[in-house]
Protein backbone atom coordinates (compact mmCIF):
# COMPACT_ATOMS: atom_id res chain seq x y z
CA UNK A 1 0.00 0.00 0.00
CA UNK A 2 1.71 3.34 -0.79
CA UNK A 3 -0.08 6.74 0.58
CA UNK A 4 0.24 9.33 -2.37
CA UNK A 5 1.01 12.86 -0.55
CA UNK A 6 -1.48 15.38 -3.24
CA UNK A 7 -0.31 18.71 -4.49
CA UNK A 8 -2.92 20.56 -6.46
CA UNK A 9 -1.62 23.93 -8.47
CA UNK A 10 -3.58 26.68 -9.33
CA UNK A 11 -2.18 30.04 -10.63
CA UNK A 12 1.30 28.32 -9.72
CA UNK A 13 0.39 27.81 -6.03
CA UNK A 14 -0.48 24.82 -4.01
CA UNK A 15 -4.07 24.86 -3.12
CA UNK A 16 -6.85 22.98 -1.76
CA UNK A 17 -10.71 22.80 -3.25
CA UNK A 18 -13.77 21.64 -1.49
CA UNK A 19 -15.87 19.81 -3.79
CA UNK A 20 -13.47 21.08 -6.90
CA UNK A 21 -15.01 24.35 -6.49
CA UNK A 22 -12.28 26.28 -8.01
CA UNK A 23 -14.18 29.62 -5.72
CA UNK A 24 -13.48 27.41 -2.60
CA UNK A 25 -9.44 27.54 -3.05
CA UNK A 26 -7.69 27.70 -0.18
CA UNK A 27 -3.28 28.54 -1.22
CA UNK A 28 -1.24 26.32 1.38
CA UNK A 29 1.88 27.28 0.10
CA UNK A 30 3.22 29.67 -2.38
CA UNK A 31 5.94 27.06 -3.71
CA UNK A 32 4.90 23.93 -4.57
CA UNK A 33 8.84 22.79 -5.06
CA UNK A 34 9.22 23.46 -1.57
CA UNK A 35 5.98 21.46 -0.41
CA UNK A 36 6.95 18.45 -2.77
CA UNK A 37 10.50 18.26 -1.31
CA UNK A 38 9.23 18.74 2.44
CA UNK A 39 6.88 15.95 1.53
CA UNK A 40 9.37 13.78 0.25
CA UNK A 41 11.87 14.61 3.07
CA UNK A 42 8.49 13.20 5.24
CA UNK A 43 9.47 10.00 4.20
CA UNK A 44 6.35 9.82 1.09
CA UNK A 45 7.58 7.78 -2.18
CA UNK A 46 5.37 9.33 -4.64
CA UNK A 47 4.08 12.83 -5.42
CA UNK A 48 0.24 13.22 -6.49
CA UNK A 49 0.26 16.62 -8.66
CA UNK A 50 -2.62 17.86 -10.64
CA UNK A 51 -2.66 20.66 -12.62
CA UNK A 52 -6.08 22.55 -11.49
CA UNK A 53 -6.28 24.72 -14.37
CA UNK A 54 -5.26 22.29 -16.49
CA UNK A 55 -8.14 20.21 -16.05
CA UNK A 56 -10.28 23.04 -16.79
CA UNK A 57 -8.17 24.78 -20.01
CA UNK A 58 -7.80 21.12 -21.49
CA UNK A 59 -4.69 21.87 -21.57
CA UNK A 60 -1.16 22.18 -19.08
CA UNK A 61 -1.43 25.33 -17.80
CA UNK A 62 1.23 25.32 -14.57
CA UNK A 63 4.05 23.40 -16.06
CA UNK A 64 6.41 25.82 -14.96
CA UNK A 65 5.41 24.41 -11.24
CA UNK A 66 5.44 20.62 -12.19
CA UNK A 67 9.09 21.30 -13.59
CA UNK A 68 10.34 23.05 -10.61
CA UNK A 69 8.77 20.43 -8.89
CA UNK A 70 10.41 17.96 -10.48
CA UNK A 71 13.75 19.76 -10.32
CA UNK A 72 13.68 20.12 -6.69
CA UNK A 73 12.69 16.41 -5.91
CA UNK A 74 13.50 13.01 -6.73
CA UNK A 75 10.65 10.65 -6.07
CA UNK A 76 8.32 9.68 -8.90
CA UNK A 77 5.55 12.14 -10.09
CA UNK A 78 2.24 11.05 -10.93
CA UNK A 79 0.29 13.98 -12.97
CA UNK A 80 -3.48 15.03 -14.16
CA UNK A 81 -5.16 17.61 -14.99
CA UNK A 82 -4.90 18.83 -18.72
CA UNK A 83 -3.95 15.74 -20.30
CA UNK A 84 -6.32 14.89 -23.06
CA UNK A 85 -3.94 14.49 -26.67
CA UNK A 86 -0.58 12.00 -27.06
CA UNK A 87 1.38 15.40 -27.70
CA UNK A 88 0.85 16.53 -23.95
CA UNK A 89 1.65 12.61 -22.66
CA UNK A 90 4.79 12.70 -24.65
CA UNK A 91 5.33 16.00 -23.42
CA UNK A 92 4.84 15.20 -19.63
CA UNK A 93 6.29 11.90 -20.12
CA UNK A 94 9.46 13.11 -21.65
CA UNK A 95 10.02 15.90 -18.49
CA UNK A 96 10.16 12.80 -16.18
CA UNK A 97 6.59 12.67 -14.75
CA UNK A 98 6.94 9.00 -14.30
CA UNK A 99 2.57 8.55 -14.73
CA UNK A 100 0.00 10.62 -16.62
CA UNK A 101 -3.65 10.63 -15.56
CA UNK A 102 -6.02 11.00 -17.99
CA UNK A 103 -9.84 12.40 -16.86
CA UNK A 104 -12.06 14.05 -19.38
CA UNK A 105 -10.32 12.43 -22.23
CA UNK A 106 -11.20 9.04 -21.21
CA UNK A 107 -14.43 9.68 -21.30
CA UNK A 108 -14.60 10.88 -24.18
CA UNK A 109 -11.98 9.34 -26.07
CA UNK A 110 -11.15 5.87 -24.72
CA UNK A 111 -9.14 5.01 -27.82
CA UNK A 112 -6.86 7.52 -26.77
CA UNK A 113 -6.05 6.28 -23.60
CA UNK A 114 -5.58 2.48 -24.86
CA UNK A 115 -2.99 4.53 -27.62
CA UNK A 116 -1.10 5.79 -24.98
CA UNK A 117 -1.15 2.90 -22.54
CA UNK A 118 0.33 0.81 -25.69
CA UNK A 119 2.88 3.57 -26.25
CA UNK A 120 3.71 4.25 -22.81
CA UNK A 121 3.32 1.06 -20.53
CA UNK A 122 3.15 1.53 -17.04
CA UNK A 123 2.96 5.14 -17.29
CA UNK A 124 -0.79 5.96 -18.00
CA UNK A 125 -3.53 5.66 -14.98
CA UNK A 126 -7.20 6.81 -15.65
CA UNK A 127 -8.92 8.97 -13.73
CA UNK A 128 -12.74 8.44 -12.73
CA UNK A 129 -14.21 11.14 -10.80
CA UNK A 130 -17.73 10.55 -9.96
CA UNK A 131 -20.47 12.43 -8.69
CA UNK A 132 -23.12 9.46 -7.12
CA UNK A 133 -21.15 7.02 -8.26
CA UNK A 134 -21.73 8.69 -12.43
CA UNK A 135 -18.42 9.97 -13.97
CA UNK A 136 -17.38 14.11 -13.43
CA UNK A 137 -15.36 15.78 -16.56
CA UNK A 138 -13.95 18.94 -17.61
CA UNK A 139 -12.91 19.57 -14.26
CA UNK A 140 -15.54 18.61 -12.48
CA UNK A 141 -17.79 21.31 -13.51
CA UNK A 142 -19.73 18.36 -15.71
CA UNK A 143 -21.74 15.12 -14.65
CA UNK A 144 -22.08 12.38 -17.60
CA UNK A 145 -24.45 9.48 -17.97
CA UNK A 146 -21.42 7.37 -17.47
CA UNK A 147 -21.28 4.83 -14.48
CA UNK A 148 -18.13 5.06 -12.93
CA UNK A 149 -17.52 1.07 -13.50
CA UNK A 150 -18.38 0.97 -16.42
CA UNK A 151 -15.84 3.27 -17.79
CA UNK A 152 -13.44 1.36 -15.39
CA UNK A 153 -14.27 -1.76 -17.39
CA UNK A 154 -13.46 -0.40 -20.45
CA UNK A 155 -9.71 -0.03 -19.65
CA UNK A 156 -9.78 -3.85 -18.31
CA UNK A 157 -6.72 -5.38 -20.91
CA UNK A 158 -5.98 -1.78 -21.84
CA UNK A 159 -2.36 -2.06 -20.11
CA UNK A 160 -3.54 0.84 -17.89
CA UNK A 161 -0.96 1.12 -14.65
CA UNK A 162 -3.78 2.12 -12.24
CA UNK A 163 -7.47 4.31 -11.36
CA UNK A 164 -7.39 6.84 -9.60
CA UNK A 165 -10.99 6.93 -8.11
CA UNK A 166 -12.12 9.98 -6.69
CA UNK A 167 -15.69 10.73 -5.18
CA UNK A 168 -16.18 14.63 -5.21
CA UNK A 169 -18.09 14.94 -2.82
CA UNK A 170 -15.78 13.88 -0.06
CA UNK A 171 -13.17 15.80 -1.66
CA UNK A 172 -11.77 18.36 -0.06
CA UNK A 173 -14.15 17.69 2.83
CA UNK A 174 -11.65 15.61 5.71
CA UNK A 175 -15.20 13.44 6.18
CA UNK A 176 -13.21 9.96 5.58
CA UNK A 177 -12.49 8.07 2.12
CA UNK A 178 -15.59 6.34 0.19
CA UNK A 179 -14.08 2.93 1.25
CA UNK A 180 -17.42 1.17 0.01
CA UNK A 181 -17.49 3.10 -3.69
CA UNK A 182 -14.06 2.76 -4.11
CA UNK A 183 -13.79 -0.87 -2.91
CA UNK A 184 -16.76 -1.84 -5.28
CA UNK A 185 -14.98 -0.30 -8.23
CA UNK A 186 -11.71 -2.48 -7.14
CA UNK A 187 -14.15 -5.34 -6.83
CA UNK A 188 -15.37 -4.56 -10.53
CA UNK A 189 -11.76 -4.30 -12.16
CA UNK A 190 -8.50 -5.80 -12.39
CA UNK A 191 -6.63 -2.59 -12.24
CA UNK A 192 -5.02 -1.57 -9.45
CA UNK A 193 -7.23 1.20 -7.73
CA UNK A 194 -6.07 4.59 -5.89
CA UNK A 195 -8.55 6.01 -3.64
CA UNK A 196 -9.06 9.41 -3.30
CA UNK A 197 -10.91 12.19 -1.76
CA UNK A 198 -11.89 12.52 1.70
CA UNK A 199 -9.03 10.90 3.46
CA UNK A 200 -9.15 12.71 7.12
CA UNK A 201 -7.44 10.98 9.85
CA UNK A 202 -5.04 7.66 10.47
CA UNK A 203 -8.63 5.46 11.02
CA UNK A 204 -8.55 6.00 6.67
CA UNK A 205 -5.31 4.84 6.55
CA UNK A 206 -5.90 1.39 8.87
CA UNK A 207 -9.19 1.09 6.37
CA UNK A 208 -6.49 1.55 3.88
CA UNK A 209 -4.81 -2.10 5.02
CA UNK A 210 -7.96 -3.71 6.00
CA UNK A 211 -8.19 -7.04 4.44
CA UNK A 212 -11.53 -5.85 2.21
CA UNK A 213 -8.78 -2.81 0.74
CA UNK A 214 -6.87 -5.80 -0.46
CA UNK A 215 -7.27 -4.56 -4.18
CA UNK A 216 -6.09 -1.19 -3.57
CA UNK A 217 -2.87 -0.07 -4.74
CA UNK A 218 -2.80 3.38 -1.94
CA UNK A 219 -4.68 6.24 -1.74
CA UNK A 220 -4.25 9.99 -1.69
CA UNK A 221 -3.78 12.16 1.08
CA UNK A 222 -4.35 16.06 0.53
CA UNK A 223 -6.52 18.51 3.12
CA UNK A 224 -5.56 15.91 6.17
CA UNK A 225 -1.76 16.84 5.93
CA UNK A 226 -1.91 20.26 5.07
CA UNK A 227 -4.02 20.92 8.05
CA UNK A 228 -1.85 18.75 10.29
CA UNK A 229 -4.56 16.24 11.02
CA UNK A 230 -2.80 13.66 9.44
CA UNK A 231 0.91 12.65 11.24
CA UNK A 232 2.90 11.77 8.00
CA UNK A 233 5.66 10.08 10.11
CA UNK A 234 2.56 8.47 11.82
CA UNK A 235 1.13 7.73 8.52
CA UNK A 236 4.24 6.11 6.71
CA UNK A 237 5.27 4.56 9.77
CA UNK A 238 1.66 2.19 9.55
CA UNK A 239 1.67 1.77 6.30
CA UNK A 240 5.38 0.86 5.97
CA UNK A 241 4.95 -1.93 8.85
CA UNK A 242 1.99 -3.78 6.70
CA UNK A 243 4.09 -3.89 4.11
CA UNK A 244 6.86 -5.66 5.50
CA UNK A 245 4.45 -7.90 6.74
CA UNK B 1 13.14 -16.12 -36.74
CA UNK B 2 14.47 -16.05 -33.50
CA UNK B 3 12.80 -16.93 -30.37
CA UNK B 4 13.73 -14.29 -27.47
CA UNK B 5 13.71 -15.84 -23.94
CA UNK B 6 13.43 -12.50 -22.21
CA UNK B 7 16.06 -12.33 -19.08
CA UNK B 8 15.27 -9.77 -16.59
CA UNK B 9 17.31 -11.57 -13.49
CA UNK B 10 14.33 -13.71 -12.78
CA UNK B 11 15.57 -17.02 -12.22
CA UNK B 12 18.10 -19.44 -14.21
CA UNK B 13 17.05 -19.60 -17.87
CA UNK B 14 19.10 -22.67 -18.67
CA UNK B 15 16.69 -25.58 -19.17
CA UNK B 16 14.12 -23.11 -20.60
CA UNK B 17 16.69 -22.42 -23.52
CA UNK B 18 17.61 -26.07 -23.66
CA UNK B 19 13.97 -27.27 -24.39
CA UNK B 20 13.54 -24.49 -26.50
CA UNK B 21 16.44 -25.24 -28.53
CA UNK B 22 15.63 -29.25 -28.46
CA UNK B 23 11.89 -28.61 -29.24
CA UNK B 24 13.30 -26.46 -32.57
CA UNK B 25 15.63 -29.08 -33.73
CA UNK B 26 13.22 -32.23 -33.47
CA UNK B 27 10.64 -30.06 -35.87
CA UNK B 28 13.46 -28.93 -37.96
CA UNK B 29 13.30 -25.36 -37.38
CA UNK B 30 16.42 -23.14 -37.82
CA UNK B 31 15.11 -21.11 -35.02
CA UNK B 32 18.41 -19.21 -33.17
CA UNK B 33 16.48 -19.44 -29.38
CA UNK B 34 18.26 -15.77 -27.54
CA UNK B 35 18.85 -15.90 -24.29
CA UNK B 36 18.05 -11.41 -24.11
CA UNK B 37 17.96 -8.64 -21.44
CA UNK B 38 18.24 -6.73 -24.96
CA UNK B 39 14.78 -4.87 -25.72
CA UNK B 40 16.08 -4.33 -29.59
CA UNK B 41 16.66 -7.84 -29.60
CA UNK B 42 12.99 -8.50 -28.28
CA UNK B 43 11.46 -6.04 -30.54
CA UNK B 44 12.84 -7.74 -33.43
CA UNK B 45 12.08 -11.40 -32.47
CA UNK B 46 9.38 -13.94 -34.07
CA UNK B 47 8.42 -15.49 -30.74
CA UNK B 48 8.92 -13.90 -27.42
CA UNK B 49 9.24 -15.71 -23.83
CA UNK B 50 8.83 -14.62 -20.57
CA UNK B 51 9.86 -16.28 -17.63
CA UNK B 52 9.35 -16.00 -13.97
CA UNK B 53 9.61 -17.35 -10.74
CA UNK B 54 9.12 -15.71 -7.63
CA UNK B 55 6.75 -12.99 -6.02
CA UNK B 56 4.55 -11.05 -8.77
CA UNK B 57 5.47 -7.70 -7.82
CA UNK B 58 9.22 -8.49 -7.64
CA UNK B 59 9.07 -9.75 -10.85
CA UNK B 60 7.72 -7.19 -12.19
CA UNK B 61 9.58 -4.58 -10.66
CA UNK B 62 12.73 -6.80 -12.35
CA UNK B 63 11.03 -6.71 -15.61
CA UNK B 64 10.37 -2.49 -15.61
CA UNK B 65 14.07 -1.95 -14.12
CA UNK B 66 15.32 -3.23 -17.82
CA UNK B 67 15.20 0.04 -19.48
CA UNK B 68 12.46 -0.49 -22.61
CA UNK B 69 11.85 -4.11 -22.12
CA UNK B 70 8.33 -3.53 -21.16
CA UNK B 71 7.96 -0.85 -24.24
CA UNK B 72 9.79 -3.44 -26.43
CA UNK B 73 7.96 -6.40 -25.32
CA UNK B 74 4.16 -4.44 -25.76
CA UNK B 75 5.42 -2.96 -29.29
CA UNK B 76 5.80 -6.49 -30.47
CA UNK B 77 3.05 -8.40 -29.01
CA UNK B 78 0.13 -5.83 -28.46
CA UNK B 79 1.46 -3.87 -31.66
CA UNK B 80 2.80 -6.35 -34.01
CA UNK B 81 1.15 -9.98 -32.70
CA UNK B 82 4.51 -11.21 -32.52
CA UNK B 83 3.53 -15.37 -30.36
CA UNK B 84 4.11 -14.76 -26.91
CA UNK B 85 4.25 -17.81 -24.34
CA UNK B 86 4.12 -16.47 -20.70
CA UNK B 87 5.93 -19.22 -18.61
CA UNK B 88 4.49 -19.39 -14.70
CA UNK B 89 5.07 -15.50 -13.10
CA UNK B 90 5.65 -14.57 -16.74
CA UNK B 91 2.17 -15.87 -17.46
CA UNK B 92 0.68 -14.16 -14.19
CA UNK B 93 2.49 -10.68 -15.45
CA UNK B 94 0.12 -10.74 -18.19
CA UNK B 95 -2.88 -10.28 -15.75
CA UNK B 96 -4.40 -6.67 -14.93
CA UNK B 97 -3.54 -6.60 -11.43
CA UNK B 98 -0.99 -8.90 -8.33
CA UNK B 99 -2.57 -9.13 -5.15
CA UNK B 100 0.52 -11.15 -4.09
CA UNK B 101 2.46 -9.16 -1.45
CA UNK B 102 1.06 -5.93 -2.19
CA UNK B 103 -1.57 -5.34 -5.03
CA UNK B 104 0.73 -3.86 -8.19
CA UNK B 105 0.18 -3.54 -11.96
CA UNK B 106 0.84 -6.31 -14.33
CA UNK B 107 0.89 -5.70 -18.11
CA UNK B 108 -2.57 -5.36 -18.29
CA UNK B 109 -2.82 -7.70 -21.38
CA UNK B 110 -5.75 -9.69 -20.22
CA UNK B 111 -8.37 -9.21 -17.28
CA UNK B 112 -7.88 -11.03 -14.36
CA UNK B 113 -6.08 -10.92 -10.44
CA UNK B 114 -3.45 -12.71 -9.91
CA UNK B 115 -4.75 -14.30 -6.26
CA UNK B 116 -3.93 -16.56 -3.76
CA UNK B 117 -5.21 -20.55 -4.44
CA UNK B 118 -7.85 -21.78 -2.00
CA UNK B 119 -8.32 -25.11 -1.87
CA UNK B 120 -11.55 -26.14 -0.78
CA UNK B 121 -9.93 -29.27 1.26
CA UNK B 122 -7.31 -27.72 4.54
CA UNK B 123 -5.06 -30.45 4.04
CA UNK B 124 -3.86 -29.56 0.90
CA UNK B 125 -0.85 -27.44 1.40
CA UNK B 126 0.19 -24.08 -0.64
CA UNK B 127 2.49 -23.86 -2.37
CA UNK B 128 0.88 -26.00 -4.98
CA UNK B 129 3.95 -28.54 -5.92
CA UNK B 130 3.70 -31.44 -8.63
CA UNK B 131 2.33 -33.06 -11.41
CA UNK B 132 -1.58 -32.68 -12.72
CA UNK B 133 -3.26 -33.07 -15.70
CA UNK B 134 -5.18 -30.41 -17.75
CA UNK B 135 -8.71 -29.79 -18.30
CA UNK B 136 -8.97 -27.86 -21.93
CA UNK B 137 -11.90 -25.74 -22.11
CA UNK B 138 -11.46 -25.36 -26.01
CA UNK B 139 -8.58 -26.46 -28.99
CA UNK B 140 -5.43 -24.40 -29.34
CA UNK B 141 -3.12 -24.85 -31.69
CA UNK B 142 -0.49 -24.99 -28.63
CA UNK B 143 -2.17 -28.11 -27.83
CA UNK B 144 -2.70 -29.81 -30.89
CA UNK B 145 -1.83 -33.25 -30.05
CA UNK B 146 -1.08 -33.52 -26.63
CA UNK B 147 -3.23 -35.52 -24.92
CA UNK B 148 -5.61 -33.52 -22.19
CA UNK B 149 -7.96 -34.37 -19.49
CA UNK B 150 -8.04 -37.16 -16.70
CA UNK B 151 -6.22 -39.46 -18.61
CA UNK B 152 -4.03 -37.22 -20.54
CA UNK B 153 -0.50 -35.81 -19.85
CA UNK B 154 0.67 -34.52 -16.91
CA UNK B 155 2.18 -30.60 -16.76
CA UNK B 156 4.59 -29.62 -13.43
CA UNK B 157 3.47 -26.65 -11.80
CA UNK B 158 4.70 -25.24 -8.39
CA UNK B 159 3.15 -22.15 -7.15
CA UNK B 160 1.11 -20.20 -5.00
CA UNK B 161 -0.90 -17.69 -6.91
CA UNK B 162 -3.42 -18.11 -9.89
CA UNK B 163 -5.45 -16.21 -12.59
CA UNK B 164 -8.62 -15.38 -11.45
CA UNK B 165 -11.54 -13.18 -12.11
CA UNK B 166 -10.53 -12.74 -16.00
CA UNK B 167 -13.09 -13.44 -18.86
CA UNK B 168 -14.32 -16.69 -19.51
CA UNK B 169 -12.47 -16.76 -22.95
CA UNK B 170 -9.45 -16.55 -21.56
CA UNK B 171 -9.30 -19.37 -19.63
CA UNK B 172 -7.55 -22.28 -22.26
CA UNK B 173 -7.21 -24.88 -19.47
CA UNK B 174 -7.57 -25.60 -15.58
CA UNK B 175 -6.37 -28.13 -12.95
CA UNK B 176 -7.39 -29.10 -10.10
CA UNK B 177 -6.15 -28.74 -6.99
CA UNK B 178 -9.11 -28.72 -4.13
CA UNK B 179 -10.48 -26.10 -6.72
CA UNK B 180 -10.36 -24.83 -10.46
CA UNK B 181 -6.50 -23.49 -10.44
CA UNK B 182 -6.08 -21.21 -13.94
CA UNK B 183 -3.27 -23.92 -16.03
CA UNK B 184 -3.29 -22.01 -19.30
CA UNK B 185 -4.42 -19.07 -20.69
CA UNK B 186 -4.73 -17.54 -24.61
CA UNK B 187 -6.04 -14.25 -26.43
CA UNK B 188 -5.09 -13.07 -29.63
CA UNK B 189 -1.12 -13.85 -30.63
CA UNK B 190 -0.84 -14.55 -26.58
CA UNK B 191 -0.17 -17.73 -24.79
CA UNK B 192 0.71 -18.46 -21.27
CA UNK B 193 1.24 -21.60 -18.54
CA UNK B 194 1.14 -21.25 -15.27
CA UNK B 195 3.07 -24.79 -14.95
CA UNK B 196 6.59 -24.91 -16.47
CA UNK B 197 6.74 -26.45 -20.19
CA UNK B 198 10.30 -26.73 -19.94
CA UNK B 199 10.02 -28.96 -16.81
CA UNK B 200 6.95 -30.57 -17.85
CA UNK B 201 8.37 -33.76 -20.04
CA UNK B 202 6.49 -35.05 -23.09
CA UNK B 203 3.49 -32.35 -22.68
CA UNK B 204 5.51 -29.64 -22.24
CA UNK B 205 8.45 -29.93 -25.24
CA UNK B 206 4.83 -30.87 -27.17
CA UNK B 207 3.54 -27.49 -26.13
CA UNK B 208 7.40 -25.75 -26.86
CA UNK B 209 7.29 -27.81 -30.20
CA UNK B 210 3.73 -26.25 -31.06
CA UNK B 211 4.43 -23.11 -29.97
CA UNK B 212 7.35 -22.25 -32.39
CA UNK B 213 5.18 -23.81 -35.32
CA UNK B 214 2.09 -21.44 -34.03
CA UNK B 215 1.14 -19.01 -37.06
CA UNK B 216 -1.66 -17.33 -35.06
Amino acid sequence: MRLFPAIDLKEGRCVRLRQGDMAQATVYADDPAAQARAFEQQGFDYLHVVDLDGAFAGKPVNAAAVEAIRAATSFPVQLGGGIRDMRTVEGWLGKGVSRVIIGTAAVRDPDFVKSAARAFPGQVAVGIDARDGWVAVEGWAETSSLAAQDLARRFEDAGVAAIVYTNIARDGMLTGIDWDGTIALADAVSIPVIASGGLASLDDVRQLLSPRARKLEGAITGKALYDGRLDPAEAIALVRGTRAA
Amino acid sequence: MSVAIVDYGSGNLHSAQKAFERMARERGLNTPVLVTADPDVVRKADRIVLPGVGAFADCKRGLVGVPGMVEAMTEAVRGRGRPFLGICVGMQLMAGRGLEKETSAGLGWVPGDIDLIRPADPALKIPHMGWNTLDVTRDHPVLAGIPTGPQGLHAYFVHSYHLTATAADVVLAEADYGTRVTAMIARDTMVGTQFHPEKSQTLGLSLIGNFLEWRP
